[in-house]
């Protein structure tokens, strides 16, 4: 087993990230909660930071020969599924306040509401697992196949990069700016 | 370090990309020789029987691949096997130290498969070369020729062991075609004849 396989390397790059969760004060409810009443945008910042620096890293490194962008796993996308999918997680994030990065984060740091969350995502995945038989059909179901947003747009992936950093850039300033009036 | 830097920065990074071309490498070309010496050295393929003793005996990170459609592989399948039909092949994530072995109902679409993953840069792949029906002959219904040789005997007995295991019936005599009774379990099979691969 190479290393990059090795569940060393998936708990080394999950402290991480939940290190960086906690850093950006995601590890608290109220913060991401203020995200949905527009009052508080560290989420949309943090995140979209993240796309713009692991999208500018992916493309320059692959540029100058260091990672094989093509080996690179592209998830396929299945339309319907993944659309209920993203409306539950949704719902799940507004209730709880924590998505489950955070929540692993939040109980990580003593939160009880943070740990009550993950049991919740475990019970989701547990009962998911169980019923999938029956949501196997749904699961499979409205799929476009592996795409990515430059193939999508048929637009050269150097201008797609200009236009979602832009898109970011532009972002960070409207949040600020609502930001600075609440 | 402040916030309107790392800003800068982006957009630095971002206005100079589209003009540094594609941050994909240049394709490379299929190994067309290499892939015809592991088909002329029959690297390329196992035998069905093979198959059954590597499942037999558990065999460390093989990975069993029905390559037809959901309803063929829901009538019958190989028993450890999983349906990745071929459009979903590509996006299948496999790991490095895993042997794939392909299978279709002849042989002619797992072939294809092996060729696609090969183009993939897949290492160990292998495909089953009569498919199916190599699976009910070899395995599920191996038969003994009345004139049979003692080394034929012997292997007989090996394939015979295998077969019970995955409860088969061993026979002898002329090749069994499928039985009636079959056809309830084993639809698919039953209606196998060999043709060729």
């Amino acid at each position: 087993m190479s290393f990059a396989d090795s569940p060393l390397a998936a708990f080394l790059i999950g402290t991480a990230f939940g290190f960086a969760l906690e850093r950006a004060g995601l590890g608290d409810a109220r913060k991401l909660a203020g995200q949905f009443y527009l009052k508080d945008f560290t989420v949309l910042k943090v995140m979209f930071s993240a796309i713009v620096t692991a999208m500018l890293g992916a493309f320059w490194l692959g540029r100058v020969g260091l990672i094989d962008l093509a080996a690179i796993h592209v998830p396929e996308t299945f339309l319907a599924p993944q659309a209920v999918g993203g409306l539950i997680f949704g719902v799940g994030f507004v209730v709880s306040g924590l998505c489950p990065g955070t929540s692993c984060v939040a109980a990580a740091s003593g939160r009880l509401d943070g740990l009550a969350a993950m049991l919740g995502l475990l019970a989701g995945v547990l009962i998911t697992g169980l019923a999938f038989p029956l949501l196997e059909d749904f699961y499979r179901s409205t799929d476009r196949g592996v795409f990515t947003l430059p193939e999508m747009l048929g637009l050269p992936y150097g201008v797609v990069v200009t236009l979602v950093v832009a898109m970011a850039l532009a972002a960070f300033r409207l949040a600020e700016t609502l930001e600075r009036r609440s | 370090m402040k916030a309107s830097t790392l800003g800068a920065g982006a957009l630095l990074l971002s206005v100079a990309a589209p003009f540094a071309g594609s941050p994909y490498r240049a394709p490379q070309h299929l190994d067309v020789d290499g892939l015809v010496a592991q088909i002329e050295r029959g690297e390329d393929h196992v035998t069905a029987l093979e198959l059954a003793g590597w499942i037999r005996a558990r065999k460390p990170g093989l990975r069993v691949i029905d390559v037809r459609t959901p309803e063929e592989f829901a009538a019958y399948s190989i028993p450890t096997a999983e349906n990745i039909p071929l459009d979903r092949l590509a996006p299948t994530a496999f790991r490095e130290n895993e042997t794939i072995v392909l299978y279709s109902e002849g042989g002619a679409h797992a072939g294809q498969a092996w060729v696609l993953l090969k183009a993939l840069g897949r290492d160990n792949v292998r495909f089953i070369a009569g498919g199916l029906a190599d699976w009910h002959y070899e395995v599920m219904a191996p038969v003994l020729a009345p004139d049979a040789s003692a080394k034929d005997r012997k292997a007989f007995e090996a394939a015979s062991e295998l077969s019970r295991y995955f409860g088969g019936e061993p026979g002898l005599g002329p090749a069994q075609e499928p039985r009636a009774s079959d056809t309830a379990t084993r639809p698919r099979v039953a209606t196998l004849r060999r043709r060729g691969c």
